[in-house]
């Protein structure tokens, strides 16, 4: 994996998780300070070139720093916290007799035991008052300032009356609770699909449609999203491109499964090794320009990529494998995420494999391309009317050419058709998009559709529907058009359409306290649709098989005297 | 690898055959993976122009219950295509030469196949049978996973797209899988990983993903080696035949470089007992050094997974965490209810409402005017059934298909992140 995400790096975005559980969102620069919350705050660079997923304690500040200092915490002191008395496992398969004696479950519980009756305390005689802690607030607000949390929360202990009366699980809880509280610690977590939704969730969980992880391993599995590391795209005999890793996308989650599918075709990260025509040029570039800020391993072998065409930063022409194209609503496409993994597209790094490998298009340039002025193509010069111009106004006139180049190339790529697949989520209607994109996805390609709610998808997948297709090669062996306000899509292009949903539930796994979870957030379902492209047969085609009932014929032709050969 | 692929496709190096898995030519060629698309959950895996039935006089055929499939009709066609079936005198009397005992291998184009394919001038017109129809479609992980023989306990679809999304696994990224099984999550994460195939005429470039795949039950390696190779998925997955729990991570190649694990799936009876090999310490660890790795397990024991987690917990791995994932595939239909369309196929003929039924109860009970036999009404309904649109009455409902995967396994993660000295204080 590369070091993105291995180590802490500068001018990249991470996540500090706090002990409350929730995340904070940090861009990280050199020589900055960075704000903890109540716990104070700490200096970037003891962040920085560290190790991503270790827990850090700030330590009490010395007099005159300015930040405090950090420490490790090592897995073993953070593991012995979590675990009190974990049972020992089985050393061997053979020894999976030696557990039995005790039946593999806490002693407590255990019906066979014989101390059953005075092994297990209970809640009878717990008291709720807060006089049983004989610190009083205020002292506890004093050991705040002088004292590190681990001392504070063994002088709460210690002051506390009834302790000895919790339960095993009850002093457990109020352990985890008063560590959330007091100790001072976070974990450094480095920028990814996973904890990224996982903050949004809990922040605005709208703005990714309430998409959870679960769903979208469901949504790049089906779709069969991957690298493609051809150099070019195959045609078919009529010349036109078909596959070639080329996506088409459709997201209203601000970015979220652009990045998805880019990150699965290795595109997302700026030093992802995709095998893209040009990255070696973008890489190399990219190392040209930062140099100083990360000296990275591959140096040498990046640069061995001779450029063959000039790549002109502000509009490059796009690369012929491996992209989405991004179908959008707008004039500019929603991809605000994308920023948190080094790509902003009001000020793209043009380095970035995104630059190159992502291509949005609106729904106006798909399908009236000749009223987007961007595709009317720009005046031409002879060079002798260049050579009077001022430099200015040259270098004016070829980022136009560039610009409409650029977004040509685009436009006539996707009306042209032969997508891999078609990946989206949104709330617009779907019938109206497959309507104008499943014709524009090659044979056996991919349709999968995210959305939180059951209904829409249950209403496309009737238009999809065995009775539906029936009619409708009805209509056409009859020779009429069939009208779009019953088949607003035709229902032969797509290979069974069918609808699943996938929940995560979570436990929590201590010895004697293994339970799911009490509470999850998200109450979206979230229901992926998949199917595959089909090409039909023209003039329909009578099923076979064991059906309950015999079923209309829809062929035009009558159909010769079947043969009883097969069973 | 050369022998699998037909005359059609131009010659290329052998590290850049391409997987099927990985690449879908334009159209359906000889030699070609492709799986057939019978019916919804119905997938069956065929080698194109591979004689399985063997000595049609239509050359190589696959028979299904939807009907005989000569593979002449089968290839040079746009992927996705719906294909006729055609007639084939599959008795005797159709055959070339007499149906050889002995099974060949599945996925593999035979020498004998080729020539049957290739050398039969006077081959027998092929003409279509009335009914019946398949797809052809590229393969891909999920078709491979719902259409492979079980030799083991399958990772579906559900369980494996979420532990790869949670496992962090890019392009470029290299994955340990321990048992191998039936190969299911070996071909989802061969294309996770896929970032290209590794090249020795170019000097090293980028890091190239890679799945090292462990399985110590012999006979099942053998049948996963053929699968891999036939598969074009040589270049990427590294099988070794090995118990992981006594033997370690050690890889079968020749060069003998160690995986550098980025992550790790274990699907193991006793996963716990593989965690010692897994450790950055070890001289020849497999783990990658130089950054976290992320660790899944597969259990479906609750015991199996307490005993994985104590392990962890003691060996220094974090951000140890439990799931199980529900998955539910929905059924979407139409459900019609009344008299109105009673005797048609899938519809519940009783009263849609209480007018409804006191209309037909008047209708029996006032016995005054001529009462519609049943047969008489049965008949009126088809014909005015005729007319109407059913596939847009009645109320569309959805509903948990009736067969509920209830539980599959726990999912245990956890993370080994890369060591740092305890004492450092910044």
């Amino acid at each position: 994996m590369s070091t993105a995400h291995a180590h802490v790096q500068p001018n990249t975005f991470l996540f500090l998780r706090l002990p409350s559980e929730l995340l904070k969102l940090v861009e990280i620069r050199a020589d900055a300070i960075i704000d903890i919350g109540k716990f104070g705050s700490i200096s970037s660079n003891s962040l920085l070139g560290r190790p991503y997923y270790h827990t850090y304690e700030l330590l009490e500040k010395r007099a005159g720093e300015a930040q405090a200092r950090i420490r490790v915490v090592p897995a073993h002191e953070l593991n012995a916290e979590v675990v009190t008395s974990a049972p020992t496992p089985a050393e061997s398969r053979d020894d999976s007799e030696a557990t039995a004696g005790t039946n593999g479950v806490p002693e407590g519980y255990d019906l066979l035991s014989e101390e059953r009756t005075t092994g297990m305390k209970n809640n009878r005689l717990t008291v709720d008052d807060a006089s049983r802690q004989a610190l009083s607030q205020q002292e506890i607000e004093e050991l705040k300032k002088s004292s590190g949390g681990k001392e504070i929360i063994e002088k709460i202990l210690a002051n506390h009356a009834g302790l000895g009366e919790k339960t095993d699980f009850s002093k457990a809880k109020y352990m985890v609770r008063k560590t959330k509280k007091y100790l001072k610690r976070f974990t450094v977590l480095p920028m990814d699909l996973g904890t990224l939704m996982e903050y949004i969730t809990v922040k605005e969980p709208a703005r990714i449609l309430e998409l959870r992880e679960e769903s979208l391993g469901l949504m790049v599995a089906w779709s069969n999203v991957h690298c493609c590391p051809d150099d070019d795209v195959e045609r078919d005999a009529a010349g036109k491109r078909v596959g070639g890793g080329r996506w088409l996308v459709i997201d209203e989650t601000a970015g979220l499964l652009v990045a998805a599918v880019a990150e699965r075709m290795g595109i997302l990260f700026p030093d992802s090794e995709a095998q893209g025509q040009d990255d070696g040029k973008a890489s190399s570039q990219r190392v040209a320009d930062k140099s100083d800020a990360q000296p990275t391993a591959d140096t040498s072998t990046t640069e061995q990529a001779a450029p063959k065409l000039v790549i002109h930063r502000d509009f490059p022409l796009p690369a012929p494998t491996n992209t989405i194209t991004l179908l959008h609503p707008a004039v500019q496409p929603n991809v605000s995420l994308l920023k948190y993994f080094g790509y902003d597209t009001n000020q793209p790094d043009t380095t970035h494999p995104l630059h190159t490998h992502l291509k949005p298009l609106s729904w106006l340039s798909l399908l009236h391309p000749e009223e987007d002025p961007t595709y009317r193509e720009p005046e031409t010069a002879t060079p002798a009317e260049m050579a009077e111009w001022k430099s200015g106004k040259r270098s004016a006139y070829f980022k136009k050419r560039r610009r409409w180049e650029r977004f040509q190339s685009i436009v006539d790529e996707a009306r042209e058709g032969g997508f891999d697949g078609l990946v989206m989520a949104t709330s617009m209607d779907a019938a109206s998009i497959l309507s104008h994109t499943v014709p524009l996805v090659r044979g056996g390609g991919h349709i999968v559709i995210y959305s939180p709610a059951a209904e829409p998808l249950v209403k496309l997948v009737d238009l999809y529907s065995r009775d539906r297709r029936a009619a409708y090669m009805q209509h056409l062996a009859e020779g009429q058009q069939p009208n779009a306000d019953d088949f607003p899509v035709d229902p032969r292009l797509l290979l069974a359409p069918s609808l699943q949903t996938s929940r995560a539930r979570a436990w929590q796994v201590l010895p004697g306290r293994t339970h799911p979870v009490m509470g999850a957030r998200g109450g979206a379902e979230g229901y992926v649709f998949t199917a595959r492209k089909s090409i039909p047969l023209e003039g329909g085609v009578e099923a076979r098989g064991n059906f309950t009932a015999k079923r209309r014929k829809v062929n035009a032709p009558p159909p010769p005297p079947s043969s009883d050969s097969i069973g | 690898m050369q022998n699998g692929r037909g005359p059609t496709p131009p010659p290329r190096t052998h590290s850049h055959v391409p997987s099927p898995f990985f690449h879908t030519p334009a159209r359906t060629q000889s030699g070609a993976l492709a799986i057939l698309h019978l019916r919804k959950d119905s997938l069956l895996p065929v080698t194109l122009g591979t004689d399985s039935d063997g000595g049609y006089a239509e050359g190589p055929v696959t028979n299904t219950r939807f009907g005989s499939f000569p593979h002449s009709t089968l290839i040079d066609l746009e992927w996705g295509s719906q294909v006729r079936a055609s007639k084939v005198n599959t008795g005797s009397k159709g055959r070339l030469i007499k149906p050889t005992p002995q099974p060949r291998p599945k996925h593999a184009l035979s020498e004998a196949a080729a020539d049957v394919a290739s050398s039969s001038p006077a081959r027998a017109p092929i003409l279509e049978a009335g009914s019946g129809f398949v797809h052809i479609l590229p393969p891909t992980p999920e078709a491979w996973t719902s259409s492979l023989d079980h030799r083991t306990q399958v990772v579906y679809t559900p369980d494996y797209s979420y532990i790869l999304q949670r496992l962090r696994v890019r392009p470029g990224s290299s994955i340990i899988e321990a048992g191998a099984g039936s190969g299911s999550f070996t071909h989802a994460a061969a294309r996770a990983v896929f970032n290209g195939y590794p090249n020795p005429q170019q000097p090293k470039k980028a890091r190239f993903g890679r799945v090292y795949s462990y399985e110590y039950h012999q006979p099942r390696v053998e049948t996963l080696r053929e699968e891999i190779r036939s598969h074009g998925l040589d270049p990427i997955v590294q099988l070794n035949h090995r118990d992981v729990c006594t033997g370690g991570f050690a890889v079968d190649s020749t060069d003998g470089t160690p995986p550098a694990a980025d992550a790790i799936f274990l699907d193991l009876p006793a996963p716990w007992l593989a965690l010692n090999h897994l450790s950055r310490s070890l001289p020849q660890s497999p783990l990658n050094a130089n950054g976290p790795v992320h660790l899944c397990t597969f259990s479906p024991c609750i015991e199996q997974v307490m005993a994985t987690a104590s392990v962890l917990r003691k060996t220094g791995w974090t951000e140890v965490s439990m799931v199980e994932i529900a998955n539910r595939r929905i059924d979407v239909r139409r459900e019609q209810i009344g008299l109105s369309n009673e005797g048609l196929r899938g519809v519940n003929a009783s009263p849609a409402s209480v007018d409804e039924a006191i209309e037909r109860l008047r209708e029996v009970e006032s016995k005054l005017g001529k009462v519609e036999s049943k047969a008489a009404r049965l008949e009126r309904v088809r014909q005015q059934a005729e007319q109407k649109k059913l596939y847009k009455e009645g109320h569309l409902v959805h509903r948990t298909e009736p067969e509920v995967k209830t539980h599959t396994s726990y999912l245990l993660f956890a993370i080994l992140p890369q060591a740092v000295p305890e004492d450092n204080e910044s």
